[in-house]
């Protein structure tokens, strides 16, 4: 579905990415781990169109996309839920689902804030509050929710644990899991909390200072020691 | 007492088109956060188009229509032309380009139309109503102003909060990336922006054209007043730019009124360093806001 050649991104001399090759297939969950600085963001900022790549290539879909900018990446079905809960809290609720799907048919538009809704529950419920009134779990909901609400074939997570309690980021990342498997649908975390995305994935990707130290089976990577040791600090 | 009344009165019409050039320069802000000080020169230069309309056709309300859609192009122009190259450098070196502009747009107009002030015909009579045996310092054209500018907010909050293209200016004006991560064409609702507010512009400058007369530096006043109700009003915030267009308007009837016109843009200078000192977000601008 989403697959990275050779990716490389710089800022001034600074190689954040040096050469990295990344696939992630449909219906399952691909976590990319590893400490801070280890270029997890840059990465998911590359992907949705934030930065643009020096070299490589990002492919969707079969179709080389690297260097479009976001806002297309986006109507072609790649969303990011960017790190920090990413809401507008000015915003009421069902605007900012609203938001995330503007450009697509009315008809198109209602499945998915059905869907949505079906999902997280608790958005229906505050549709007409204003986002800064919820708390940092429900916040992250919708801002899962408005990035679904572009119907996505390939959603992007960047840090959703950020900030929130454990219970309720394994709560969140089951939920996503589900999704995954139930709707063919791709995902790609980025996480910090090796444990809990490790948790969720079937494959894991280890990447330390913009280079790929290793990936496999996500349970492979839990339970190799060594690797736990050098780069994830437990 | 009497008199009271009257300046009240009498202020309520030069409130209302000094809150439409507050609410483009706030629409300005919303879209690409710097303030336009081209604005009134853009809002003159439309009104004399407005004066051309109607001087060849007689026709007020074609007049108007060709200066909204005169004005909505210029602020197209400005953003391409002057604010697009500059903001991408440095956000202080477009605000001073807008003064540019501003020159550029008086010098131009005085080349075209020249530098004699000219007078602006109502399309209905500017003399004050006879009501209960005496006359009213209104007229049936501030009643006009008044019902237009009302109409133009009531459209402009609807436009705001009931459509999609409302929905992506202001998720574009609070937080531009996420706007384009969820498939906003922010570049887009910028330039709408500017062109609303060029529109909502020429909109306050050919209704107050009648007031006195029109010349290529005859609604520079006009800037130090909407700037002063936009300040005091958040600076993001439409509602406020109206509250305090309007209440500028009655400040500067009452001050003209009791002491002299002159005095009436020192007023509102203090009024705005009096908002600055204490209360640096504005009266409806929520903290931060004004942070670029």
């Amino acid at each position: 579905m989403l697959e990275t050649v050779d990716l490389c991104v710089s800022f001034g001399a600074v190689k954040a990415l040096s050469g990295m090759n990344l696939t992630v297939p449909r219906g399952e969950v691909t976590a990319v781990i590893g400490a801070n600085g280890a270029g997890k963001s840059t990465l998911m900022r590359a992907l949705a169109g934030l930065v643009t790549p020096q070299s490589g290539q990002v492919l969707f879909d079969g179709r080389s996309i690297a260097g479009n900018k976001p806002e297309d990446i986006v109507r072609n079905g790649l969303a990011l839920v960017p790190e920090g809960r990413s809401t507008i809290p000015e915003l009421t609720v069902e605007e900012n689902l609203r938001l995330g799907g503007l450009w697509r048919e009315k008809s198109d538009r209602g499945a998915s804030k059905n869907l949505v809704f079906d999902l997280f529950p608790i958005l229906g419920e505050r549709a007409s509050m204003r986002a800064d009134t919820l708390s940092g779990g429900e916040r992250q909901q919708l801002a899962i929710g408005r990035a679904l609400m572009s119907d996505p074939k390939c959603l992007l997570l960047d840090e959703p644990s950020l900030g929130l309690a454990p219970l309720i980021v394994t709560q969140i990342l089951e939920l996503v899991s589900r999704l995954a498997k139930e709707t063919n649908l791709a995902v790609l975390l980025v996480e910090q909390n090796a444990v809990t995305a490790l948790r969720v994935a079937t494959t894991g990707v280890v990447l330390n200072l913009g280079e790929v130290v290793k990936s496999g089976p996500a349970h492979e990577i839990s339970s190799d020691e060594e690797l736990r040791h050098a780069y994830l600090g437990y | 007492m009497t008199n009271f009344i009257d300046y009240l009165l009498g202020g309520f019409s030069n409130g209302a088109v000094i809150a439409l050039m507050a609410l483009a320069l706030v629409l300005v802000w919303r879209s690409t956060r710097m303030v336009n000080f081209a604005q009134v020169g853009q809002a003159m230069f439309t009104t004399y188009v407005a004066l051309t309309i109607q001087q060849s056709t007689g026709n007020w309300v074609l007049a108007l229509l060709v200066a909204i859609g005169a004005g909505a192009i210029l602020g197209v122009i400005v953003f391409f032309l002057v604010i697009r190259p500059v903001k991408n450098s440095d956000s202080t070196g477009a605000i001073i380009a807008t003064f540019g502009v501003l020159i550029a747009l008086q010098a131009g107009a005085g080349m075209i139309w020249g530098g004699d002030p000219r007078g602006f015909i109502p399309p209905v009579d500017n003399a004050g109503l006879e009501f209960a045996g005496r006359i009213w310092p209104i007229s049936p054209y501030d009643i006009l102003v008044l019902s237009a500018t009302a109409a133009l907010v009531i459209g402009l909050t609807l436009l705001f909060t009931k459509t999609s293209l409302g929905l992506s200016m202001r998720a574009s004006a609070f937080n531009p990336e996420v706007a384009r991560l969820s498939g906003v064409r922010v570049n887009r609702m910028l330039i709408s922006g500017w062109a609303i507010a060029g529109a909502t512009g020429a909109i306050g400058g050919v209704l107050i054209a009648p007031a006195s007369t029109i010349s290529p530096n005859s609604f520079d006043i006009l800037l130090v007043f909407a700037f002063t109700a936009a300040v005091i009003g958040g600076l993001d915030s439409l509602i406020g730019a109206v509250t305090f267009g309007i209440g500028t308007g009655l400040v500067i009837s009452l001050v003209s009124g009791y002491s002299d016109s002159g005095n009436a843009p020192i007023v509102a200078l203090v009024l705005l360093a009096l908002n600055l000192l204490l209360k640096p977000d504005g009266v409806f601008g929520h903290h931060g806001a004004r942070s670029v």
